[in-house]
């Protein structure tokens, strides 16, 4: 029989992740949709859950409402109950009324009583913001079985892409004997995936030592190696960052591909339905006559009247005839009118496409976005919130239409490459 | 605190025959329907979007999978102070050693619970039948007459109506009502074709009393029994006329031909305009990923929930969670129930398959050419279909039929059992 361990999970959930660009202009990065019916914290959450693991905090900060609402009362995971439970840890300041969370290592210690009055034998401390399946349940066992100090999950990544995380270097028995944060030229390819296992009392303990470590990579784990017992937990399978629209939208497409990895399915991954007003509770995917689909996620309550493919929907999206969707991501009940061409877009909720106007046209993807080049570079265009795009509009690529655009804050017939435009109210 | 006055009874335990495979392990008001929810929740979203929270279930026929999907009752916002929902199931009487012996009998029995709410109108109705009704409206207008009973009736094809209880109504409300001035149960000669629909509100003294008189009887029904009782003994009887859509399931074709009303451009069921809800956590189908198509997919004209993978070819059809549809196959025609698995180059047309049913494939099932007027063919669940079988047009399978006992052909209107 295999019994769950009694380990504490903190969840950092707070992260503004603003090179998502609109996609977090009114919720955090965990918040964002993901594939149709989930959002990015769906999948940390199902893991804690899948993994037995009964307790948790989550640490918010940045537009916490969604998440809040989205979280509710941690029921769809299976948080509810005698010794279950998932408790919303909202930010607080310290001393001054104006220091915020000043770092990963700053914000667990700023919840140390919710440590303290939750005595485990382990403390997990995990990020909402990557779309993964592991059991972490293996990774306790891991870091019991050698007696560590810290246990971090690591996996092989390309050597160009180290540069964005911590890398470790082992030993033979897994020992991480050497750290080098965000390094420029890298001495290995093993990156952090930013989950750690902590010894209970250890944690307690080292974080109460010096109050200007701030962050997990650049201070409390390379302390930790040079001093202390940490091991590197490796970890095979499939991960995802997310955290550009580029590798967001890859992601979603990543669903739709066979042999890519991801299943949410196969994963037992759960969200919460009921969010917003029970978003998700609707009929059936219905099928037009003239409808076309292929290679394509599609939510119940949408409605195909038109062509649809390679592309992800969210509930009660609308594809009228003579539409075409295609290379997209659709989140909830998006509007896509009659003639209207949707490519290589995100579409936040309730976007609205005017009959016969083109969401990304022309071939051009290498006008990037002229305020945010670092965001939009490989021509996907982006539709806020509840955005219209009126009839017979032109957008181009690499573009922003902000949140809550209408038809009057339009210049004109056309939007040229790597503009972006307001609402003007 | 304003408290809800009406208490709502669901007859929902009946069984029918005609729907044989389909009501083997399950009440007929438990029967899937719509691609994802249950045939009762047609009368709960209809309670609900009344705004009628206080709600008992009788059921007495295999009562589990009706007691699994009502749950809590919050699917349809039934749980609060004063919202509720709750199963009555059938026990012994102190002197009679019987269950319900008819739907009057089972309300009888319950009579202590209903007494309980102090309703100031009881609202009895059927779990069977797929409808939008407003029954707010229904008893405004019960109010209006003063009436003791009233009876929502809508009109029938006439060569139907000897299957249903038929009133004749007089016009006093034009399009609206009318006094009932006879009723009779399913009549060999039907003289109207005003069919009631099962839906009842009663004055609850007049329902008590016809209840305690009724047990001196033999018979228990509110069709045979009780409305004609009322109306003989002089009670105010009205009827409110109903033009909306209503289907009824009662054989297997009727069912197919319900379903296909959810389809088309203007279909005559519409689940999203008529806010209709069921219980996501009634066979976990909330925690389905969204459809998936795959790159050779044809889809039209269908209704298709989450779970659902489709690599073939779906036209006319709808399919409840978990179903997949292998590249190759085509569906067409059909309705297959939760966990359905179509192999590569089947193919089904007017079939309508209970749940876990895998065809092998190769497999033919049902007319390789369209034909309007064919027969509906039936699987009961958990079948594995051998590949290449031949299911001839309107034959019926019993659920779980052995591996060894599958034929290479099932002929037309052949009973597999």
């Amino acid at each position: 029989m295999r019994k769950a361990k009694e380990s504490l999970v903190l969840l950092l959930a707070g992260g503004a992740g603003s090179r998502l660009n609109i996609l977090v202009q009114k919720r955090a990065k965990p918040a964002v949709p993901f594939g149709g019916i989930y959002r990015i914290i769906d999948f940390s959450l199902s893991n804690v859950m899948n993994s037995g693991l009964q307790k948790v905090g989550v640490l918010t900060q940045y537009k916490p409402l969604s998440l809040m609402d989205h979280l509710s009362t941690g029921e769809a995971w299976d948080f509810t109950g005698r010794n279950r439970g998932i408790q919303i840890l909202p930010p607080r300041t310290g001393e001054l009324d104006s220091d915020w969370y000043k770092g990963t290592a700053d914000a667990v210690r700023r919840n140390l009583d919710y440590i303290k009055s939750n005595p485990a034998d382990e403390v997990v401390i995990l990020s909402g913001d990557h779309i993964y399946h592991m059991d972490l349940d293996a990774m306790i066992e891991f870091h019991r079985s050698k007696r560590a100090d810290v246990t971090i999950a690591m996996m092989v990544v390309p050597k160009s892409e180290i540069h964005q995380f911590g890398a470790g270097i082992t030993d033979k028995f897994d020992r991480i004997v050497d750290w080098e944060e965000k390094p420029k030229e890298p001495k290995t390819n093993l990156a952090s995936m930013g989950i750690y296992v902590f010894d209970y009392n250890y944690l307690i303990d080292t974080l109460s030592k010096d109050k200007e470590e701030v962050d997990f990579g650049m201070h409390i784990l390379q302390r930790a190696i040079r001093n202390d017992n940490v091991f590197a937990y490796p970890f095979y399978g499939y991960w995802r960052d997310v955290g550009t629209i580029q590798s967001y939208w890859e992601a979603n497409m990543d669903v739709i591909r066979k042999d890519s990895g991801i299943s949410p399915q196969k994963w037992n991954i759960r969200t919460n339905i009921e969010t917003m007003g029970r978003f998700a509770d609707r009929p059936p995917a219905r099928f037009g006559f003239n409808a076309r689909v292929k290679s394509s996620l599609i939510s119940a309550g949408s409605n195909i009247q038109g062509e649809v493919i390679n592309s992800v929907l969210a509930p009660g999206v609308t594809v009228e005839e003579g539409a075409i969707v295609k290379d997209s991501v659709l989140f909830a009940d998006c509007m896509v009118k009659k003639g209207a061409v949707v490519d290589y877009s995100i579409l936040d909720k309730g976007g609205h496409i005017g009959a016969g106007a083109v969401v990304g046209t022309g071939d051009n993807h290498s006008t990037v976005n002229k305020l945010n080049p670092s965001h939009l570079y490989t021509g996907i265009t982006l539709i806020g919130k509840g955005s219209e795009v009126p009839a017979e509009q032109k957008i181009g690529r690499n573009c922003v239409i902000n949140s809550s655009v209408k038809e009057q804050d339009y210049p004109g017939k056309s939007i040229e490459d790597g503009e972006s435009l307001f609402s003007r109210s | 605190m304003l408290k809800p006055t009406t208490l709502a009874i669901v007859l929902a335990g009946g069984r029918v025959d005609e729907l044989n495979v389909l009501t083997y392990f399950r009440p007929k008001s438990a029967v899937p329907f719509g691609g994802f929810g249950r045939v009762i929740d047609f009368s709960l979203s209809n309670l609900m979007n009344s705004g009628i929270e206080q709600v008992a279930l009788l059921s007495q026929y295999r009562s589990f999978s009706l007691i699994n999907h009502i749950g809590t009752g919050a699917a349809w916002d039934m749980v609060g102070r004063y919202r509720h929902v709750s199963i009555l199931p059938p026990f012994i009487g102190n002197d009679a050693a019987d269950w319900y012996r008819g739907s009057a009998d089972a309300v009888y029995k319950n009579l202590d619970f209903v007494k309980y709410h102090k309703p100031e109108e009881i609202l009895i109705i059927s779990g069977d039948h797929i409808y939008k009704m407003d029954y707010l409206d229904l008893i405004e207008y019960h109010y209006e007459k003063g009436a003791d009973l009233t009876i929502a009736f809508t009109k029938v094809p006439q060569d139907e109506a000897h299957r249903f209880g038929l009133a004749s109504l007089d016009d006093e409300d034009g399009i609206r009502g009318g006094r009932v001035t006879d009723y009779q149960e399913k009549p060999q000669n039907p003289q109207s074709n005003w069919a009631s629909m099962t839906v009842m509100c009663f004055k609850p003294e007049v329902l008590y009393r016809a209840l305690e008189e009724n047990q001196a009887g033999e018979s228990f029904h509110f069709g045979q029994d009780i409305i004609p009782m009322l109306l003989q003994g002089q009670y105010k009887v009205y009827g409110y006329k109903f033009d909306g859509y209503w289907g009824y399931t009662r054989t297997i074709n009727e069912y197919w031909q319900s379903s296909m009303d959810l389809l088309g451009s203007e279909p005559l069921i519409d689940l999203d305009k008529w806010v209709f809800r069921t219980n996501l956590d009634h066979r976990q189908i909330r925690d389905n990923e969204p459809l998936l198509l795959g790159d050779s997919a044809v889809v039209t004209n269908s209704l298709i929930y989450n779970g659902c993978k489709v690599g073939g070819t779906v036209k006319n059809s709808i399919l409840f969670p978990g179903v997949h549809v292998k590249s190759g196959a085509t569906v067409e025609n059909s309705v297959l129930f939760f966990n359905n698995i179509v192999g590569e180059g089947s193919h089904l047309n007017k079939v309508v398959s209970d749940v876990n049913n895998s065809f092998g494939p190769g497999s033919v099932v049902g007319a390789e050419v369209s034909d309007e007027g064919a027969d509906v063919t039936v699987l009961g669940g958990n079948n594995q279909i051998p590949e290449k079988t031949h299911i001839g047009v309107g034959a019926t399978v019993y659920p779980e039929i052995a591996d060894k006992r599958w034929p290479e052909h099932v002929d037309s209107g052949e009973v597999l059992r």
